[in-house]
């Protein structure tokens, strides 16, 4: 076993996103978190709150609540699910994670270390860690401080034995005591007789000690990933650019990637529900070309949807909802490399319709009707359409490549229809006498009676016109 | 390393070296276009793959889509996606189903503004077969750079429609086309291509509907096409 103990010291203020700095967190009328910006201002804990703004009058200031940590620590859980599925939470403001399971996977422990730190980096929250044997072990190590990772158990031991006394899990009236008897360091309290250490202070520091050092087992409570995934995030200001929720949204999805991983899912649609300012609600529902857990893909088409979103209202919360989930098949890595030839079709098209509308981008089906105007239909583009999947066409009589949207009236000089120079009729008549059983619907076609010509202009272009009884009209080209 | 230098025989076999007085062969890149004139003509023998290619032209209508609707078919019907960024009118499924062409594999994109950009996209993703692209706003010497950049390396035929206004204009396209109709076929004049210059404008035959070429509807081959044909199967 080797447990990662992750400790998020400035959890309280950094579950906040897109706050201003400097900032600090307040319970009841006391500072209890601060910034590096307001630490340097010299705002410290347990300052009085008028203390505080004296020493920094832009001081934000926010009130504690501890719901909102559980839920930060919760999705920070669901995050850390792409690392390892054994993930406990260290309440208040940690985390522990089984590594040592998942070693070869990421190549070292000293990989999985940087992945994690770069991802609290892209999420904004600080951190401080150590890997060790025992849970206690490595939690006691990371809030000191001590970022490394001890393998074996021998190495830990010697780092633990250097360890102030002063642990926050202690009781104040035991720290104190120790610190009478003289002892300092954990390594100090090891060396003393314990039975007469347990009449003195307690059973509890000693059983901790044992624990860390690895003597008695501790075992862990296993962080429970939800059935499904609904996430709320509280924003400290109300947001008034959308652009400017893409920071806090990333967080969600980085929770959501996390999720996804350990329960073997893809999404294949989700909803982003806004909270306004007045408690109403706006909904912006993201779906993939395909389904997926890339987080890169999904923060890129946050980005494209909140480039188009015009908030109607300040935003005060987000909550990121998967809709649509399916179970993830087994993908066959390569045994030779392969070179990777783009990103592909599905991602590419996702990127478009993001960015320019569902409408714009739109595939073509063939329809069995002989009016020009209802040949041609629109479909949403089908990417598992099988190779096979060909028109039958028979002989036909000529048709155009192109066709204008509505047809053109022409005019008529000395007997000919006229368009850029006097057309001249290349074919004969092609009576098309269709449609009456949609005559006078909305936006239907109607009953056509028309007669098409093949023609052609001095240009050198070539047309399909045809006649009826209103005159001449051109409706298509010959490309 | 090795001290000792390739032979310059087969240095000059390989395929992506040519010669000033030669044009480059790279088969692999190429896909016929269906008129053995113009595929005489093209390096490699046909539309190149993985390079930007311009056509100019004034006019639509006048048999421009004829010259790449045989390449078009062969990638379509091998499975290959197709994509019109901003089309001047709006495709007709039944000809274009008869050219040879899958519908449900012709993408049709309307990007007004954002035409550089989509276009950039399709091509760099190298998930499509085919993109043709009728920019409505002029794409600069920059954006045409960022194109063909994007297109480099993928499988994927890329081509630019536009006004003949800009054939004095610098362009990195490897291969510019300026197409003129008239009244037997279309006259395809090379501007630019790799290797040497082309010498005089090509002329091809195109089929066109109507009462004489009812029987030819469709991806038909070139007359020349036919005839060598022949002349292969009388010798």
């Amino acid at each position: 076993m080797l447990w990662l103990a992750l400790h998020f010291p400035l959890l309280p203020l950094e579950a906040l996103p897109l706050r201003q700095s400097p900032s600090a967190l307040v319970s009841r009328g006391r500072v209890c978190c601060v910034d590096r910006a307001a630490a340097e201002a010299g705002v410290g804990r347990g300052q009085k709150l008028s203390t505080a703004l004296g020493l920094a009058p832009a001081l934000a200031v926010f009130e504690r609540d501890a719901g909102r940590e559980a839920a930060a620590l919760a999705s920070l859980a669901c995050w850390a699910g792409r690392f390892t599925p054994t993930v406990s939470l260290a309440a208040p403001d940690a985390l522990l994670l089984e590594i040592g399971g998942c070693l070869r996977l990421f190549g070292g422990a000293e990989a999985i270390v940087a992945a994690v730190e770069a991802g609290c980096r892209e999420q904004s929250y600080s951190l401080t860690w150590a890997a060790a044997p025992t849970p206690l072990g490595a939690l006691w190590l990371a809030r000191a401080g001590r970022a490394a990772v001890h393998p074996e158990v021998n190495a830990m031991q010697a780092a633990l034995a250097d360890l102030p006394c002063t642990l926050p899990d202690w009781p104040a009236d035991v720290v104190e005591r120790l610190d009478a008897f003289g002892l300092r360091r954990l390594g100090d309290l090891r060396r003393q007789p314990a039975a007469g250490l347990r009449r003195r202070i307690g059973n509890a520091p000693l059983d901790d000690l044992a624990r860390a050092w690895g003597e008695i087992p501790h075992p862990q409570l296993a962080f429970v990933f939800p059935e499904s995934f609904r996430l709320a995030i509280e924003l400290p200001a109300r947001v008034e650019h959308a652009e400017a929720l893409a920071f806090a949204g990333q967080r969600l999805f980085s929770a959501l990637t996390g999720w996804l991983q350990v329960r073997q899912l893809l999404v294949r649609s989700c909803v982003l529900h806004l909270t306004h300012d007045d408690r109403s609600t706006s909904e912006l529902p993201l779906r993939f070309a395909e389904p997926a857990a890339d987080e890169a893909r999904f923060a890129r088409l946050l980005r494209e949807h909140l480039g188009r979103l015009q908030l109607r209202a300040p935003v005060e919360a987000l909550c990121l909802q998967a809709e649509e989930v399916t179970a993830r098949p087994g993908a066959s890595a390569g045994l030779f490399e392969q070179a990777v030839a783009g990103e592909g079709l599905a991602l590419c098209l996702e990127r478009l319709q993001a960015r320019l509308g569902a409408g714009a981008v739109r595939g073509l089906a063939g329809q069995a009707d002989h009016r020009p105007e209802c040949a041609t239909g629109w479909r949403e583009p089908d990417l598992d359409l099988p190779v096979s999947a060909a028109s039958t066409v028979g002989l036909a009589p000529p048709r155009p490549l192109w066709l204008l949207p509505a047809p053109q009236a022409l005019s008529e000089e000395r007997g000919r229809p006229f368009w850029q120079g006097p057309l001249s009729l290349q074919s004969r008549a092609e009576r098309l006498e269709s449609g009456w059983w949609d005559e006078g619907e909305a936006g239907a076609a109607g009953d056509l009676r028309r007669d098409y010509f093949v023609a052609r202009n001095p240009q050198g272009q070539w047309a399909w016109i045809f006649r009826d009884r209103d005159g001449w009209f051109l409706h298509g080209l010959f490309a | 390393m090795s001290a000792v230098p390739l032979p310059l025989a087969e240095v000059l076999a390989r395929g992506d070296i040519w010669r000033g007085d030669a044009l480059p062969g790279l088969p692999e890149n190429a896909i016929a276009s269906g008129h053995a004139e113009l595929d005489a003509e093209l390096p490699g023998g046909g539309w190149p793959r993985g390079n930007l290619s311009e056509i100019l032209v004034d006019r639509c209508g006048q048999g421009e889509m004829s010259l790449l609707l045989p390449a078009l078919a062969s990638l379509s019907q091998a499975g290959g996606w197709l994509a019109l960024i901003d089309p001047p009118w709006q495709p007709h499924a039944p000809a274009w189903a008869a050219a040879g062409v899958v519908p449900e594999r012709l993408l049709v994109i309307r990007a007004g503004r954002d035409a550089a950009w989509c276009c950039e996209q399709l091509l760099a993703s190298g998930g499509f077969a085919g993109v043709l692209a009728w920019p409505a706003v002029g794409v600069d010497a920059r954006a045409l750079r960022r194109l063909q950049v994007a297109v480099e390396g993928r499988p994927t035929l890329a081509c630019l429609w536009r006004p003949t206004a800009v054939a004095s204009l610098p362009s990195p396209a490897p291969l510019r086309l300026v197409l003129a109709g008239e009244a037997s076929g279309l006259t395809v004049h090379i501007l630019k291509r790799r290797g040497r210059p082309a010498a005089r404008p090509l002329h091809l035959s195109i089929p066109r509907p109507g009462r004489s070429s009812r029987a030819l509807v469709g991806p038909s081959l070139s007359v020349v096409a036919a005839r060598s044909a022949a002349l292969a199967a009388v010798a």
